[in-house]
């Protein structure tokens, strides 16, 4: 192993963890305010790429110009469910949460299997012949791209939060919402807030994957939101430098493990391949974590 | 006047015993009959038959939602169930229904394992772990293509052999007398102790606690009977099927028991019954109208709409009809 492909895969893995991050901080969001699990958030990761994808396809714009209004629509999306679905069942009990993401998971999924059938799709980005020479390696334009926009998201919602009285009355209602409530925060305005900027940077990390050269099918979603949900487990529940420190983790570990086993197994004479594994890591982290910390690692602070 | 009523009570309830029992008796002579009424027809015994093997499969979810505990991944314990079975089954030259049983036990092992890291988590990081553990025995399984047969499966003795002839009815009626014993065991369990334990373990853990429950064991307990029911449910599937895939991990294998225990009626006997009979006649009725998608776009809003608006299950429709009439009365 030399250290330019090291430094490949960690690119690799940087790009990956944004993906995760995006998905992340959204569940982190939602989870912070409501204490409730989306378990359909990637659904709306799936929707949103097929938004851009859309889009870019109806309109021949830029995928990357299309993107803020298919974010947009995606947080109409967003507000719809909070509302119709979430709101009525608020308090019932956290098995009922996760059943009723269950069933829009079906929906969803299959909504868009009915619509635009199982066929995967994808977008031609117009920089994907360009590479940007960094050193000794070669890093594809649009990971570039991917790696600075969610660093911008990142550092938009940062000030959003911190500095804004909506986001401050946002991060009020995760810290206690009754409290919250009494000092005059409209609490239910709140959850709709966090559900629309969650599905928001679902459809972000959903578009940029495409985007970056990644399939577009109704079942996308599932595999990429059970890794967020690792990562917030991981990261600690509703703290978003956990998430982001997490995800990051996550995708370099993802890039870098099937390598390294490949590389002992080499070592002790075997030719085996572990790219099949890349999967299971999460949760391989995920369920050490949880043996040895049953709370996660940042114990019990959200909840 | 207070012992009168209290009397009209316990009649009442003796009624409503009463009625359920002859419920049960009668459902069960319908599906002993069932066969001699729609004659021999090799699709719809083989709905039929996937319908108990979901009866069983969702009885066991159940049994583990009943102590509070809601998998998100039993088809992991469906899958390893079923290949522990034709695995034993091809090289040990067992009948298959020896093998069900050690492919339920071997589920059921790999369950308590894993039950050892859920009992002490919170909802949905049990969720998550069960999801993930379904994800991971997927690739493991995949993985291990010189047991496994890898991506292509391998293939599993059938239950009844083709040679047979009407083998099919045979299948039927053993199934039909599996899924009556593990309905009667799960009705036995949940009316002792265990059941009362698992009950109250679910509506306030810390209060079962305290009240000299061992709490981990029971959730334990749970695991791993509802993980050895799973395990035959998938054993008798593939002897079924005849072939094993890794495929049988779907994520909608795990999926299907939630679905039809929400919609039939969440910790009751029989709901997971009626929740599975009701969604398989519905989507394979719709399957053969030639809707694929639009079933499961259906089965998702029927999923949302009970959990919204009847959280109890389609078996708390009579009641809430009965109550609705009432207050009109």
């Amino acid at each position: 192993m030399d250290v330019s492909f090291l430094i490949a895969i960690l690119v690799w893995g940087l790009y990956a963890g944004c993906i995760y991050i995006l998905l992340a901080i959204g569940l982190n969001l939602i989870f912070g305010v409501m204490k409730v699990v989306n378990f359909a958030h990637g659904e709306l990761l799936m929707l949103g790429a097929y938004t851009t994808f859309w889009l870019y396809i109806l309109s021949g714009f830029n995928p990357y110009l299309v993107l803020p209004l298919a974010m947009l629509l995606m947080a109409m999306l967003g507000l719809f469910i909070e509302r119709l679905g979430f709101r009525p069942i608020m308090g019932t009990g956290k098995l009922n949460e996760i059943f009723l993401s269950l069933g829009l998971i079906y929906l969803f999924q299959n909504l868009a299997a009915f619509l635009w059938s199982t066929s995967s799709r994808s977008i031609r980005s117009p920089y994907s012949e360009r590479i940007v020479p960094l050193g000794s390696i070669k890093l594809p334009m649009d990971y570039l791209i991917i790696i600075i926009i969610t660093t911008l998201f990142l550092v938009a919602l940062q000030l959003f939060l911190k500095k804004t009285t909506v986001g401050r009355a946002m991060r009020a209602t995760s810290q206690n919402r009754e409290a919250a409530a009494l000092m005059g925060i409209n609490v239910e305005r709140m959850d709709m807030l966090s559900f629309a900027l969650g599905s928001v940077l679902a459809t972000a990390a959903g578009s940029l994957w495409v985007i970056s050269g990644q399939m577009a099918d109704p079942y996308m979603g599932s595999i990429p939101a059970i890794k967020a949900f690792a990562v917030i487990i991981i990261g600690g529940l509703g703290s978003i430098p956990g998430a982001i420190l997490a995800g990051l983790t996550l995708g370099i570990a993802e890039n870098m493990v099937p390598s390294l086993m490949k590389f002992l197994a080499g070592i002790i004479g075997f030719n085996m391949s572990f790219t099949a594994w890349k999967d299971t890591i999460a949760f391989f982290i995920l369920i050490i974590i949880l043996v040895i910390r049953p709370t996660g690692i940042f114990g019990e602070k959200g909840e | 006047m207070r012992l009168e009523w209290m009397n009209l009570k316990n009649t009442l309830k003796r009624d409503m015993i009463r009625s359920k029992t002859a419920l049960a008796v009668c459902s069960g002579i319908l599906a002993v009959l069932l066969p001699l009424v729609l004659g021999i027809n090799y699709y719809l015994m083989t709905v039929l038959i996937i319908m108990l093997v979901f009866i069983i499969y969702s009885s066991a979810w159940n049994f583990l939602a009943l102590s509070g505990q809601g998998s998100l991944g039993h088809a992991a314990f469906f899958g390893l169930g079923g290949y522990a079975s034709a695995i034993l089954a091809r090289s040990l030259e067992l009948p298959p229904l020896a093998t069900i049983l050690l492919g339920g036990i071997f589920a059921a092992c790999i369950g308590v394992l894993i039950g050892l890291t859920c009992v002490r988590l919170r909802e949905w990081f049990l969720a998550m772990v069960t999801f993930g553990f379904a994800v991971i025995t997927h690739t493991i399984t995949a993985e291990l293509s010189w047991l496994t047969g890898g991506w292509d499966g391998i293939p599993a003795k059938k239950l009844v052999p083709v040679t047979i002839p009407n083998y099919i009815v045979y299948e039927y009626y053993i199934l039909l007398f599996i899924a009556g014993a593990v309905i009667l065991t799960l009705y036995l369990i949940t009316r002792s102790r265990v059941g009362l334990a698992l009950e109250a373990i679910r509506e306030n853990e810390l209060e079962a606690k305290v009240m000299g429950i061992n709490v981990t064991r029971y959730k334990l307990t749970a695991f791993a009977v509802s993980a050895f029911l799973t395990g035959i449910a998938g054993a008798l599937e593939i002897h079924h099927f005849g072939y094993i895939t890794p495929e049988v991990y779907g994520i909608d294998i795990s999926f299907w028991p939630i679905i039809y225990c929400i919609s039939g009626g969440l910790f009751t006997l029989e709901g997971p019954i009626l929740g599975t009979v009701i969604i398989t006649i519905l989507s394979e009725g719709l399957k053969s109208f030639g809707w694929t998608y639009e079933r499961l776009i259906l089965i998702g809003v029927i999923l949302i709409l009970v959990v919204i608006f009847l959280p109890k299950g389609f078996v708390s429709i009579p009641n809430k009809l009965k109550s609705r009439l009432k207050s009109h009365a």
